[in-house]
């Protein structure tokens, strides 16, 4: 008898776990599917997950009273995406967007108010003489001072090692390469890693990554090692001089590749400074389905130092597009780079 | 069924009889029951790793469930082995955006029982469970999956009564469980799965209690003894709420389940068995 009465109470005792098993769950803050609810909704996501409060100097607490107080009755919901975008641009970053179906917001400034610095079409027609070579998106040409040239517009797909050797072998009897990557506005952190094991010997410190551990906006995990290993034999690994052309459109995934290419004794950097974007974006989302993507996991560089505001061109290496000899058919950054590898 | 399982064990027996001429001795026969099923019904999802909102749609799995009467105290103690699988697919509120989920779950319970009353038999006992899976939100970009996996002990029972319906034998069964400690699987609270891949493993496996991770499956059963092969119509349900490294994972399904179900028993006929065979059922 005894043991029945321990099985029924065992029993009872699911049976209320069972009635009460939604009160055990861990709360989720939920907000109204309103004006106010999605405000406050995308102001406590940055809060809590953004991962460059202080390096900005932005004071989050205010731009919640700045911006919030905008919205009222006559709100609408475009009124409102403008104030949350203009809420975003106070962080200035490049990986901050907020989507909404009838637009996506974006901080343009980080490139805008800088010179370009760079004309693709003077370049392929000038000096590549609409003569190059193509593999996918990249594309390449021997110059006529014995230089290679390599074009890597973006990050986002790479090619396959078999098709970088390739391009290297056609290099063979080069004295030197350049490797443009200005505009490129990044992708794959791995694409990067793709190509800087073509040009390394051994396995190089590539950076440090960290994240968030908590809400706070100083809860910060370690930073970890983040290391780039040589392409396997028998592919080929380039260690002659190497120029990695660079200007303020080089962002995020081409930032960390510039980082990168920058710490290796054969490659200088010539060009501008970078565009930045050294926080791995995260994704999140809004009661009323808007998205939001924003900086999350900070990324230094090889010496450790955070490239969120763009990595500088090696000393005595910063150069900007001169307006004349681009009207007269010059590209003065790639000028630069081919007159420092060949000593003239 | 259970008159025809007897007549045929008896035949067998004394068949086997007959051959080897021996006496007779009281033996234990232990049918295996089992349970193919079907299941469909609601899901509903948040995971703040992913998203701070909430996703609904539907989910549908497929069980494996065996139970019998343990070898070393047949008539105490039973087994209960399940496997299953299970995919969902949700939206946001808005409905621009999916979540996905696909998992697996195997665990293995013993479990004390007792037949209280006529027709009536409790069960109490342990359960240990490994659950594997994924959920996938398309619009993320560097975080769309949020891994699960968990090992944990559970705390489970059972009441199942055999009942008439009209001329239909039916078998109900509820069986409620709960996990009471393990491990399980969290990411750190804004942890990409790169640095994961990196080898940044610290603090993954959290410590699994019901404060951290709370579960509580139930399902209520009905087997409908049409002949040897049953009618298995029931509801599944499973309350998940999990809170780790800052973040949290409310998990819920409710399903409706369908399948059949069986008694099963094997005789090898070169086994010497008695010719007063006592056969001890795993629910009752």
């Amino acid at each position: 008898m005894k043991h029945h009465i321990v099985s029924l109470l065992v029993s009872v005792a699911f049976g209320f776990a069972a009635v009460l098993g939604f009160g055990a769950c861990h709360e989720i803050e939920g907000y109204e599917n309103d004006l106010k609810g999605n405000f406050e909704q995308l102001w406590k996501i940055m809060d809590e997950h953004y991962c460059f409060f202080e390096q900005k100097g932005v004071d989050w607490d205010e731009m919640r009273v700045k911006y919030g107080s905008q919205i009222n009755a006559r709100t609408g919901t475009k009124g409102l995406f403008r104030i949350m975008a203009a809420m975003l641009d106070e962080l200035k970053d490049g990986h901050v967007n907020l989507s909404a179906p009838f637009e996506t917001s974006y901080y343009r400034n980080w490139w805008s108010d800088y010179p370009q610095n760079y004309n693709e079409r003077l370049v392929q027609e000038k000096y590549l003489h609409f003569n190059y070579m193509s593999l996918g998106a990249v594309y390449y040409y021997t110059l006529p001072q014995n230089v290679g040239y390599i074009r890597i517009p973006s990050f986002e797909s790479g090619l396959g090692d078999g098709n970088i050797d390739n391009i290297l072998a056609t290099f063979a009897s080069a004295s030197a390469l350049i490797v443009d990557i200005r505009d490129n506005g990044g992708g794959n952190m791995n694409v990067a890693d793709n190509y800087i094991s073509h040009f390394i010997g051994e396995t190089v410190t590539a950076g440090f990554i960290s994240h968030k551990t908590g809400s706070g906006h100083s809860d910060f995990s370690a930073p970890r090692r983040m290391t780039v290993e040589p392409v396997a034999k028998p592919h080929l690994i380039w260690g002659k001089p190497v120029v990695v052309l660079t200007n303020r459109s080089t962002f995020s995934a081409a930032n960390y590749f510039a980082a990168v290419m920058k710490s290796l004794p054969h490659v200088t950097v010539v060009g501008a400074t970078t565009g930045g974007g050294a926080g791995v974006p995260f994704s999140s989302e809004l009661s009323c389905g808007w998205g939001v993507r924003f900086s999350a996991c900070p990324v230094l560089d090889p010496a450790g130092n955070l490239t969120e505001f763009g990595v500088e061109p090696s000393e005595g290496c910063a150069v900007d597009m001169n307006a004349l000899d681009e009207f007269s058919g010059k590209d003065t950054i790639l000028d630069f780079a081919v007159a420092m590898l060949t000593n003239q | 069924m259970q008159k025809k399982i007897f007549l045929l064990i008896g035949l067998l027996w004394n068949a086997l009889s007959a051959l080897s001429g021996q006496a007779d001795s009281v033996h234990v026969l232990r049918p295996v029951t089992v349970a193919y099923t079907l299941e469909a019904g609601s899901s509903h999802i948040a995971d703040t790793y992913l998203s701070p909102i909430k996703y609904s749609g539907w989910g549908a799995g497929l069980h494996y469930e065996r139970w019998q009467a343990m070898k070393f105290s047949p008539e105490r103690w039973v087994m209960q082995l399940r496997f299953g699988v299970r995919a969902e697919s949700t939206l946001n509120f808005a409905g621009n955006a999916r979540m996905w989920f696909g998992g697996i779950d195997f665990s293995w319970a013993m479990m004390r029982r007792w037949k209280v009353a006529n027709g009536l038999t409790l069960g109490a006992g342990g359960k240990a469970g490994l659950a594997l899976g994924a959920l996938y939100l398309e619009r993320n970009g560097n975080n769309p999956v949020a891994a699960k996996a968990a090992v944990t002990l559970d705390a489970t029972c059972y009441a199942a009564y055999n009942m008439n319906v009209g001329r239909l034998p039916v078998t109900l069964t509820w069986q409620p469980s709960m996990p009471l400690t393990g491990v399980f699987f969290s990411p750190d609270y804004g942890e990409l799965y790169y640095e994961i891949y990196l080898g940044n493993h610290s603090g993954l496996v959290r410590y699994a209690w019901p404060g951290s991770y709370f579960r509580l499956d139930n399902s209520v059963m009905a087997d409908l003894h049409f002949g040897a092969t049953s009618l298995r119509l029931g509801y599944r349900g499973c309350i998940e709420s999990t809170s780790a490294n800052n973040i949290v994972s409310n998990h819920f399904t409710h399903s409706f389940v369908f399948g059949i179900s069986g008694e099963w028993l094997s005789l090898n006929p070169r086994k010497k068995t008695s010719g007063n065979p006592r056969i001890i059922n795993a629910l009752f």
